[in-house]
Formats: C-alpha cells, structure tokens, sequence
C-alpha cells in the first residue's frame, strides 16, 4: 500500500538540499460524521435496577430472532414463551442466556466472613467445567442441554433454541441460533486511496521509555515529518488518526493514595497528571497535521462503565484549540469518507474473553457481531450504565470496519454476512507493547499494520523483527 | 540559500557542541523544511567523509518498507544505526524511503537520546510543530478562544439536552433532580465560560471580569437594592484591578460572600453597618440559593484566583484588610474558615483605602463601632501604614466578645465604604453616623461585637 508508491523515490534525501522542498497537503476529508449520539449520557440516575436493560434488550432482539428462527427453522415452527411449554414438544424458544459459573468472582463471596474465604485470585479464565447454561426469558428461566456449547458462550446473549422440553425440567437443544448480521448500508467509499491510522494502548505514564520512540516516529510518519517524498505523500493521505483507548497505562492507576495515610500522600501528585501532559502534546502534534478522534479507554480519566464518556476538554489545553482534535465515546461508531466506522476500546472483548472459551480476539469479534450485540455480558461482569429505555450496544446496522482496541496482537479479517455484507474485522495491537499500528485503506477495505522500532544497546537484530 | 552556511554550522553543532542533531532538530534551529534538513545531513556527512575519512562521525538512518511478517505484508519504520543499515534493508521486501536520521559524534547504544533530542526541540516549538513538516493540513488551525469558549458552551448545552432523551426519568425520579439540573446549567457555562476564557490568555480578562462583576451584581441584587448599583459604580470606578480582587474574594462562604458583595460596593461609601446588616438579613434568606451560586463562584474564583494570586497577593492582603471590618456585621459563619475569606475580600483598590481615607479623616472618629446589634462574629481590624503609605487596616479574627470602641472607629472607617446607595450619601452619613453614634457608644456596649454596621441596619 505504502511502500509500492513511494518505492520510486526512496532515496531521493540521501542527496544534496533542493532549492524546493515541496509539501504535500492532506487530504480534506470529504464526509464525517459522528454517529455515537446513542452513546452519549446526558444527566444520569443509577436509581434503577439493571433488571431493565435485560428486559429491553429481550424486547428489541426478540423480532430479529424469530425471523432468523424461522429462516432457518422453517416458518412453521412453533414459538413458544417458557410458560406455555409443554414435555416433549418441538418448539422454539427466545430468551436471555444466563451461564452459572462457579468461579465467577462475586462479592458477595468476598466479603463473605462466616466462611473466612480469602478473595479470589484474579485468573484470565473463569470459565469451569461444571458451568452450566440457563435461558430466561420475561418469567421464567429453565436449564439448557444438548447442542449448545456451554464453554463458548456468555451470560447477556439473547439467542433461540429449537428443542423440547425434557420430564425433568431440562430443555434439550437441537438447535440454536443468533440474531446473526444486521442490514449494512451500501458502501460510498472514495476513488482514490485514502487510509484511516487505528492506534490503541499508546500506555503513556507507564514508565518504560522504549515505546516512547515508536510513538514520536508514528507522530512523524503521520505528519509527514519522517519518511521520503514517496513516503510523505503517502501519508498525506492518512485522513484520519483514531485512538483507541488507554491512552494512559495502566502503571498510572496508582490506587495507593485510598490506602495510604493523609499526610504521605498530601503533596503527591497523581501519575496521570504528567501523562495527559504528555499526551496533550502528541494531541497536539497530530491535531496540527490530520483529524483525530480520541476514544478513551479502560485506563483513562474517564467513567469505567460502559458506555464511557469522552474525556474532558479541559486536559488537553494546548490540543484542544484545534478543531481537528475531537473527544469521543467508546463505543465510538462515525461514518468516515462513507465508511461506517464502529469499535470499541477491548473492554468488550476482553471481558467476553474472561468467560468464555474462546481464544482469539478476533474470533470473539467476530462472534459479538453474529451475536447482534456489542458486548452482551454487560452489566453482568462488565460495568454498564443501567439503560432502561433500550439498549444502545445492539447492533441496528452492520458497520463496514469493526474494530477493537488493545488486543493482544493485530489480526484483521474480512467477513461476509448471509446477506451480502462485507465487514472489515480488526484487532488493533496494545502500541505500548508492539509497536504496531493500523492502516485501514478506505478504497478496499483492507488493512495494514504499521510497525515502529528503535535500536537498543542488544545487537540481536532479530528483536527488532519480532515486533507485529 | 547559504549553500555552505549549513554545512558550517552542522559541523559546529556536531564536533564544537557535540549535540546529536537529529533531522527534525535541525529543521527546526535553522528554520528549513524536514526534507531539506534530511539532505543537509546526508550532504555533510558525503563532504566530511570525502576530506577526512577518519572523521568521528556516527550516523543512523531510517529505513521504510515493506516486511513479509507472519504471512501478512507489515510496513516497517525503523531507526537503525549505519553498520544495521544494509541488513534492514535487505530484510525489508520493499523499501519505501531511506534519509539520513541523526548525526552524533559518539557512538549510541540505543535510540533514547534519538527521542530526547526530538522531544527537546518539539517542545520548544510546540506551536508551530507541523511549520516545517511535509504535510500540510488545511483544516487544521487553532481556534480563537472565542470560538472555544463557544464550543464548550455548547457542549454543556449539549450534554444538558441528552438528559432528556437518555435518563427520561429524571423528571419522574425527583423533581429536584432536574431542578438541580437547571440550576447548575446556567451557572456551569458561566463558570465554563469562564474557564474557557481564563485559559485563552490574559487578554481575557476583562471578560472574565465583566462576567463575575455582573455575577457579583446579580447576587448583591439579591442581597439587597442599594448593592447592585453600587457595585457597577464601583467596578467602573476600580477598573481592573478590583475586578480582580472581587473574582478572588469569592472563595469565601457565603456569608463572606455577602460580605464581599457588600465590600466592594461599600467600599466605595463610606462604612457602614447598617447596611451590611441589612444586607445579612435577606442574606440569611437567601442562604441556600446563594451557597449554590457562591460554590459555583467560589469554584471559579479559586481557579482564577490561582493565576492571579501571586501576582495580587500583596494588593489583595491590603485590601482584605480593609474590606475586612464589614464582616463583623455579616452572619456568623465558622471562625475557623474567617481567615480564608478575608483573604477573598473583594479587592479594595489602592485608591479605595486611600480615598476612603482621605474622604473620612474625619470619621474615623466620628464612627463609633457601635451598631451591632446582632453580630456575633469578632473582627478585631488592625491599623496600620503600609509601603504605599497608605493606612491600611487589617482584619483579625480575635475571640474578643467586646465592643472595643477604637476597633470600631477603624473598623468603620473602611467599612464605610460599605453599601450605600450613592457616593454623595458619603458626607451625609457622616454626619448621621456622629449623631446615632453618640447613642450607640453607650449601645455598643451593650453589644458584644465591634461593627459599624449597626449603624445601617436601619436603612
């Protein structure tokens, strides 16, 4: 994509000064439009129970369901509510998943004293064997069996099973299904090669100093500082900058200041402060140059439940007297050049990876979109607003570019619905340990990491290559 | 162009200074575009090889391409040293550029001075870092701080409006709820305002003050009638200056807030408790509202206070001083937390003490604490000569429970300046003050707290 272009004058600095260095101007951006309105939370009451947000989501994702049901199943087949099922008849149920897990953290258990437990150790599966799977739906709950993977799946997913209802009260599965892609809208991509940069865990204020020159070099190739002339006219073209959460590390959490006494901590300022100091400056040299977007993340000064609320204005004092520099939600969805943009910062995933058996992110991408639901185990595990009126992370339309932040490593996969939709998965690598970026080509929809590195005192090469 | 001007002071800067002259550094001390600072380097480091080829120099380069990584094409941008160069490249597919990256005179182990340097020069040049980059973006170009201050009030605006739609039931849930809600609004794009103006530059300030004036008015209107047209006579009359100190006293609470209401616009009339007295009564009713907007102030207040502080502070010390014998009549409030809003005394100007001074040599015999009928707060003011000359009285609290009458006749004088309604009842108070105050001398016995402001309290 890059490189092709710009092969041609690779060399051309590695001469004496031109009289005219010439400039590139970048790209305006045609069309832009924010569509995370849903996401935005105005003045907000957590008087009410997350009961609502359930029953909502049942409501909405209800209809679609049936109708898979019935595409897959046949049209004839009967759809019944769990109170009017009856022993050893075929039919078809909708409801919400529950899975029981025993070693699902519960506070209840933590503070539990009667049973002098010690709290339970962070683990990054919690999934057990003996998990089990119960569907609900608006009165009744009953025991799934059968055809269902238990592993795989996690509590919040609203999906129809076909089976019946066994003497002991279990149901056995035959048969189930999602609420699979939405419709997409048509696709107006640009003519010419234009690219979107995905970053996401730039991990400021973490102290360590080796990722620090792999963000000033993507600073520059953004902004056209490093590179020849084929490689600045290339860049030119970036339209765009999203970042995608956890701006900050994780190293600037620093929960001491609760636990320690008053008077040693009375002058201490908080690690975060110096690292938004830092990045208003990289803000500043991007937003000088291109359109950023800027999602926060789980480590960001931001609220923790989802859907977290662009950061504050006021932390980017010299970044924010651009207009390109725009704060945004996460999950953040925009259509950019006719480009239907929708991603979240990995919490969702993350969460989801916690749960369920599943090993790639990209896999449990992928299923959240079959899904039709953006992150189904919130509230249950991950923190949510409790929505009451609907459920903003349901899928209404199929994005293009469906993307994740801070995933372990980058993957991308193009993905083709039953319907005709073509969407772009990717998983945006944690810059602050590889070093990796994305390039998404709004022309194609494909996508191409972008890798940085340094030199360091060790002179195994190799090193350097292992970065992806 | 200076065509061996650069090659002369890259030599300078690399042999003489021994610096690491990064491309980006270099474009930006001698002011030339990335590309042409890339050349010079390479053009330097050709010329000085070919005369001396033993010459103590260290170059690194940057290398871009392409790399066959896992079965997916990865572009690769990396900063390596000259004796890495010919093994990057070899193992990148396609090279897409390769420059001259730094030039140093000693051999670097790793890359982090590479980021220093850079970091260094950006920072010096944060305004203007994309001034002499190859790209240009024309979108990009930095508000005016009217156009941010707009901004963020229309994004309080905004996300007042999602209320609506989002959390629908706040209506339902309580009906203070969405009358806090409205409270806070106007009062946060005031104060957000305020910030926004505040961060823009100190041009700003006359905004600021105006703003906060008009706050201050609005809130002296409250208090009572004869405030608020006090307080734009006397904005107009202290000019900045005591704008400044009025933004700054706010921090107080309430009561100090009235007080400092009342200051400043007092401090133009000569002291007076009665109408600081006054001014507590409807004070005290209008308590709750106040504290709101007095938070809301205070907020704002401290942080341009801040900025202004160090800068004021002396100014400020003296005329809290002044200010600080009308708050004797003001409510009670926590003696605790008095100092502090005597140092939020709206500022008295220089010229107030002096004024008030000058018109009221005369009173200050002639004022006898005296009136206080119902305050309890003990302000014990200290008088003194300050550098400028001017006699300056200090407030101090003290648990004195007395009518100490010479407190009293410093004291009043400067709360003469308390709230009256005209500048021309100046001399007529005068003259009322020595006639009641002759029957409030044996009063103010009776009273425990030293204040002129009985004496207004009628009024």
């Amino acid at each position: 994509m890059f490189s092709e272009q710009a092969a041609r004058t690779a060399q051309g600095l590695l001469a004496p000064p031109s009289a005219e260095a010439s400039t590139f101007a970048r790209v305006p951006v045609s069309t832009y439009t924010n569509c995370s309105q849903h996401f935005r939370l105005g003045e907000r009451s957590f008087n009410r129970q997350y009961a609502h947000i359930y029953a909502t989501r049942l409501i909405q994702m209800r209809p679609l369901l049936l109708e898979r049901a019935r595409q897959k199943w046949g049209s004839g087949i009967a759809v019944k509510k769990l109170c009017e099922l009856q022993t050893a008849e075929k039919c078809c149920i909708v409801g919400t998943l529950f899975k029981s897990m025993q070693l699902q953290p519960s506070i209840l258990r933590e503070i539990s004293e009667e049973h002098n437990l010690l709290p339970q150790p962070p683990r990054t599966k919690y999934i057990h064997q003996s998990d089990e799977l119960i569907l609900e739906d608006e009165l009744q709950r009953i025991k799934l069996e059968g055809a269902v993977d238990i592993q795989k799946l996690v509590t919040g997913t609203i999906l129809a099973v076909y089976g019946s209802e066994r003497e002991d009260g279990k149901f056995v599965v035959e048969d189930h299904c999602f609420a699979d892609l939405p419709r997409q809208l048509p696709r107006r991509g640009p003519g010419t090669d234009r690219f979107v940069l995905l970053v996401s865990g730039l991990g400021l204020g973490g102290g360590s100093g080796e990722s620090f020159l792999g963000m000033q070099l993507l600073v520059d190739v953004v902004t056209g500082q490093l590179g020849a002339e084929g490689e600045q006219s290339c860049a030119a073209q970036i339209s765009r900058v999203i970042l995608a959460g956890n701006l900050l590390s994780q190293n600037t959490q620093n929960k001491d200041t609760i636990n320690k006494a008053k008077y040693l901590t009375k002058k201490t300022q908080a690690a975060s402060v110096e690292a938004v100091k830092m990045l208003d400056e990289i803000l500043l040299q991007l937003s000088a140059s291109v359109p950023v977007d800027v999602m926060p993340g789980e480590f960001d000064p931001t609220n923790y439940t989802l859907p977290q609320q662009p950061l504050h204005h006021c932390m980017f004092p010299l970044a924010g007297a651009y207009s390109t520099l725009q704060l945004v939600t996460n999950p953040y969805q925009a259509d950019i050049d006719g480009v239907r943009f929708l991603g979240t910062s990995g919490q969702n995933v993350n969460d989801i990876f916690k749960y369920s058996s599943m090993e790639d992110y990209l896999e449990i991408l992928e299923w959240t979109l079959r899904v039709g639901h953006l992150s189904p185990t919130a509230p249950d595990t991950l923190g949510c607003y409790p929505f009451y009126k609907s459920d903003p992370f349901i899928f209404t339309d199929c994005p293009h570019v469906y993307f994740c932040g801070n995933a372990p490593r980058f993957q991308s996969k193009e993905l083709t619905g039953a319907d005709g939709q073509q969407v772009l998965l990717v998983t945006i690598p944690d810059f602050s340990a590889t070093q990796t970026a994305c390039l998404i080509n709004l022309r194609n929809l494909t996508c191409q990491p972008i890798s940085f590195s340094g030199f360091s005192a060790e002179e195994d090469e190799s090193e350097m290559e292992i970065s992806h | 162009m200076e065509d061996e001007l650069y090659l002369e002071n890259i030599d300078e800067f690399v042999t003489d200074q021994n610096r690491i002259v990064t491309y980006k550094w270099l474009s930006f001390t001698l002011g030339v575009h990335v590309n042409q600072a890339k050349q010079m380097l390479y053009d330097y480091v050709e010329r000085k090889r070919k005369e001396n080829s033993g010459a103590q120099l260290h170059v690194t380069y940057l290398v871009a391409g392409n790399l066959i990584q896992n079965g997916h094409i990865c572009h690769k941008v990396a900063v390596v040293r000259e004796d890495k160069l010919e093994a990057m490249k070899s193992k990148l597919a396609t090279i897409a550029s390769v420059h001259v990256y730094s030039i140093q005179k000693a051999m670097l182990k790793d890359s982090g001075p590479l980021y220093n340097t850079d970091y260094d020069i950006v920072k010096t040049n944060l305004q203007n870092c994309s001034k002499f980059s190859g790209i240009q973006c024309a979108a990009a170009v930095p508000r005016t701080s009217a156009e941010v201050s707009q901004v963020q009030t229309s994004a309080q605006a905004d996300s007042q409006t999602p209320n609506d739609t989002h959390a629908v039931n706040v209506p339902t849930i309580n009906g203070h709820v969405s009358s806090t809600a409205k409270q806070p609004s106007p009062q946060p794009k005031g104060i957000m305002g305020m910030f926004a103006t505040k961060s823009a530059s100190k041009p700003q300030d006359t905004n600021k003050e105006t703003k906060p004036e008009s706050r201050e008015t609005t809130i002296a209107t409250t208090v009572s009638s004869k405030v608020p047209p006090k307080g734009n006579a006397m904005s107009n009359f202290f000019g900045k200056a005591a704008m400044n100190k009025l933004k700054v006293s706010s921090e107080c609470e309430q009561p100090k807030e009235e007080k400092t209401v009342a200051k400043p616009l007092v401090s133009v009339m000569e002291p007076k408790s009665p109408p600081s007295a006054a001014v507590e009564k409807p004070g005290k009713k209008m308590e709750p509202v106040k504290i709101q907007q007095k938070d809301k102030r205070r907020a704002k207040r401290m942080d341009m206070s801040d900025n202004e502080e160090k800068e004021d502070e002396n100014l400020k010390k003296k005329r809290r001083r002044i200010k600080r014998p009308q708050s004797d009549s003001s409510e009670d409030e926590d003696v605790s937390v008095s100092p502090t809003p005597q140092e939020a005394n709206p500022p008295l100007p220089s010229p107030e003490p002096a004024l008030k001074i000058e018109l009221e040599p005369a009173t200050i015999e002639a004022l006898t604490g005296g009136k206080k009928r119902k305050r309890k707060r003990v302000l014990k003011s200290k008088t003194f000569v300050d550098d400028e000359g001017c006699m300056v009285t200090e407030k101090v609290y003290e648990s004195e429970s007395c009518t100490d009458s010479e407190e009293e006749f410093i004291k009043s004088k400067l709360p003469a300046a308390h709230s009256q309604s005209t500048a021309t009842v100046k001399k007529e108070p005068k003259e009322d003050r020595k006639a009641p105050k002759k029957g409030a001398a044996t009063a103010s016995k009776a009273n425990k707290q030293v204040s002129i402001m009985g004496f207004f309290q009628k009024k």
